[in-house]
């Protein structure tokens, strides 16, 4: 027999089994309707659960490079003496010069002075609050335009110094401490020589919420921030770098550390913390002088990332539970189809169709079940999500930890959409492999003086 | 008739403010020299200084908004001759044995439920609340300050050197900027307002009572304020008054500047 010939038979064979796969489970309708709209709604959970985790993280991405991270940073304390340390890098445009160098010359890097502080409105108005300070020079960092709503002033204001020292607040800042644009609030600090400074700055715009991370964070001018901490115009906070993709992180931050050690500076020992977390360790540790530290947006939300990671646990056990009813429903499904066509069974394989044929067409039978359930379940998952989106559902305050915003906000990636359908009908089929061999193991007369 | 508490301090703080808060006129005075600052400014120091050591009940008491009211109980020690200071919390339980201690240029806290001491600086806020370590140590004005007369200035019916003071470099104070008012006649201290670095009022203090107390070692009287009204500049709403009590001016034992005597008065 030629090659041609027997792949044109195979082709065949394949297609009939098709054939006899489809209109069996056309004939018992209604559990295949059952099975299929299990798995379906299975498959649909899956695709919204998995959409939910891929918003959270767009958007804790997102808002955190926005607020209070670059991708990657290279920040520092410099220790006067070995008891006392600030989160400040000296002689930044000396540090930037090998960073720049060592990426690529479209990455944005730009610094930012950080603080934290108590902002309270002087007229005794309002609630005072613990903040974080971040000066910035918004000219630079235009990307805060994107994210941002301004609900009312302007962003831009930040930059005018005729008014004195300005402050761009957020919504639920803004009415605990019932100031308005316009308003005087005053930024108190301990300076790293632990004496207390304060100082009056005028808000110039108040933005919407984003998430919980904006109620902790103030953004105000960088020289406002050096006039608070005492520091010297060379001082910076930390060197944000901004890259095209966020998950190189970890390489740029680990090619950075070896960079910079290069040039002469001291290097900390990587460390998944945020800058102020770390201050116990370094006061205890007994050198002076500046030591950079270079971390990445994941390290700096060390302390809200297990939000995703305890998300991502739940949803792989929620979904191993449903697959094990999936897998163990199809089995019990196969098993009665198995029983209810024995006869059947013993027929084909009396007229001369193989075990492999048999135990073929049970796994097509499971895995044609499955596929369209499994891609009518993404299709339905998509169409949920985009709904949600547009219904942009509020949230309570505490879930708004998990979602890092204010609004339900669903994010279908490609990955989502392929695991749904290669998972759903891997395990159907899976799940059918047993039943299936033991149809395909059954002789033809034993399956023939079977009486249903 | 009985009058409600809150009203009392109302009508307290309204007196007080008539009294010594706000400059009634401005004075004629001719500007004091730098030598003739440092001169009233050691007077200041003088008049409340002690050869031999201090013992004090002090209250603080401290008011924030939306926060429940402190009131603590403590005692001071000084021996001023070697720039010792103890202050040892006495009340609440719960604050029962935190104490401060000063040794030389170096401030420590000490909490009893930890059994740890802890380095401070100078411009701790003692207990959390708005005083701090110069409120209630020796003056050292002449020390830590240099002067500058800015105009005299009636403050009721007190007639005040008006001074703006500028800490020496190095020196470790909690404000780098205190303008005081002293009065003229009696050289003491009847308002502070302290300054931060950025050149915001940071907090206000008023001196309404002073009282004298021979002193056998310095054989001379030593003045000390009965109470030290201390307004937050910052959060408006937030006070704290210090009310010094059954001032003492005997010796002291040796051992007292302790680690281990403060520890022990924890056990």
């Amino acid at each position: 027999m030629s090659p041609g010939t027997h792949k044109q038979r195979m082709g065949s064979n394949v297609a009939r089994l098709c054939l006899i796969a489809g209109r069996n489970l056309v004939q018992s309708r209604k559990r295949t309707l059952m099975l299929g709209t299990a798995i379906l709604l299975v498959t649909m959970l899956l695709v919204l659960v998995n959409s939910l985790t891929t918003g959270i993280r767009n958007t804790m991405l997102r808002t955190v490079t926005t607020l209070s991270t670059g991708h990657v940073n290279v920040g520092g304390f410099y220790k006067i003496t070995s008891g006392q340390a600030a989160p400040v890098v000296t002689n930044y445009e000396e540090v930037m010069k090998p960073v720049r160098a060592s990426l690529p010359n479209d990455i944005s890097v730009v610094d930012r002075v950080r603080g934290w502080g108590k902002v309270v409105n002087p007229s005794g108005e309002g609630r005072p609050m613990q903040l974080g300070l971040t000066g910035i020079d918004i000219l630079q960092e235009t990307g805060i335009i994107d994210v941002v709503e301004v609900i009312d002033g302007d962003l831009m204001d930040l930059t005018r110094t005729e008014v004195g020292h300005t402050a761009v607040l957020f919504e639920k800042q803004a009415k605990r401490l019932k100031v308005s644009v316009g308003d005087t609030i005053t930024l108190s600090v301990v300076t790293p020589n632990r004496s207390n400074n304060a100082i009056d700055a005028q808000v110039v715009a108040i933005c919407k919420d984003v998430g919980l991370m904006s109620a902790w964070n103030v953004f105000t001018r960088k020289d406002t921030i050096r006039t608070l901490y005492l520091l010297d115009p060379g001082a910076t906070g930390a060197i944000q770098i901004y890259l095209e993709d966020a998950d190189d992180a970890p390489a740029t931050a680990e090619a950075l550390r070896a960079t910079l050690a290069d040039s002469g500076y001291r290097i900390m020992e990587p460390e998944a913390k945020p800058f102020w977390m770390k201050f116990q360790t370094v006061t205890r540790e007994d050198w002076t002088g500046q030591k950079l530290d270079v971390t990445t947006w994941e390290d700096e939300l060390a302390t809200i990332i297990w939000t995703l990671q305890a998300l991502q646990g739940v949803k792989t056990i929620v979904f191993s539970v449903l697959l094990i009813i999936i897998i163990v429903g199809l089995m019990n499904s196969l098993w009665m189809a198995i029983r209810e066509r024995t006869r059947e069974i013993g027929t084909l394989r009396a007229i001369g169709m193989g075990r492999r044929s048999v135990l073929a067409l049970f796994l097509l039978e499971a895995g044609m079940l499955s596929t369209v359930a499994a891609a009518l379940g993404t299709l339905t998952g998509i169409g949920v999500a985009a709904l949600l989106n547009a219904m942009e559902i509020h949230v309570g305050q505490g879930f708004q930890l998990f979602l890092m915003r204010d609004t339900l906000h669903l994010v279908i990636g490609a990955s989502d959409i392929a695991i749904a359908l290669t998972l759903i009908p891997a395990c159907a089929i899976l799940g059918a492999l047993y039943p299936a061999y033991r149809a395909a193991k059954m002789k033809p007369v034993t399956a023939l003086q079977h009486v249903s | 008739m009985k009058i409600a508490p809150h009203m009392l301090l109302v009508c307290t703080v309204a007196a007080l403010t008539i009294t010594v808060g706000y400059p009634a006129s401005t004075a004629h005075a001719e500007t004091l020299t730098a030598e003739q600052v440092l001169k009233v400014l050691k007077t200041v120091d003088n008049r409340q200084r002690n050869n031999g050591d201090y013992t004090a009940q002090v209250i603080i008491d401290q008011r924030e908004k939306d926060k429940n009211d402190l009131v603590y109980d403590a005692t001071v020690y000084r021996r001023d001759k070697r720039d010792r200071l103890m202050i040892l919390f006495e009340r609440p339980k719960t604050e029962r044995g935190k104490g401060y201690l000063r040794i030389d240029h170096n401030l420590w806290f000490y909490d009893p439920r930890v059994g740890k001491w802890e380095r401070r600086t100078e411009r701790e806020r003692i207990g959390g609340t708005g005083s701090n370590r110069q409120d209630f140590d020796e003056s050292r004005l002449a020390e830590e300050f240099v002067g500058t007369h800015t105009g005299d200035a009636k403050l009721g019916r007190y007639t005040a050197h008006k001074l703006t003071l500028k800490a020496k470099p190095g020196v470790d104070v909690a404000y780098p900027t205190v303008k005081m008012w002293v009065d003229v006649e009696t050289y003491n201290t009847l308002k502070v307002q302290d300054i931060a670095a950025s050149g915001k009022l940071m907090r206000t203090s008023y001196y309404p009572k002073w009282r004298k107390l021979y002193s056998k070692s310095k054989m001379a009287d030593v003045w000390f304020p009965k109470e030290i009204r201390i307004f937050d500049e910052v959060e408006k709403s937030n006070r704290t008054i210090i009310v010094i009590r059954k001032p003492n001016l005997d010796s002291l034992p040796p051992n007292i500047f302790t680690k281990a005597w403060l520890e022990s008065k924890s056990r």
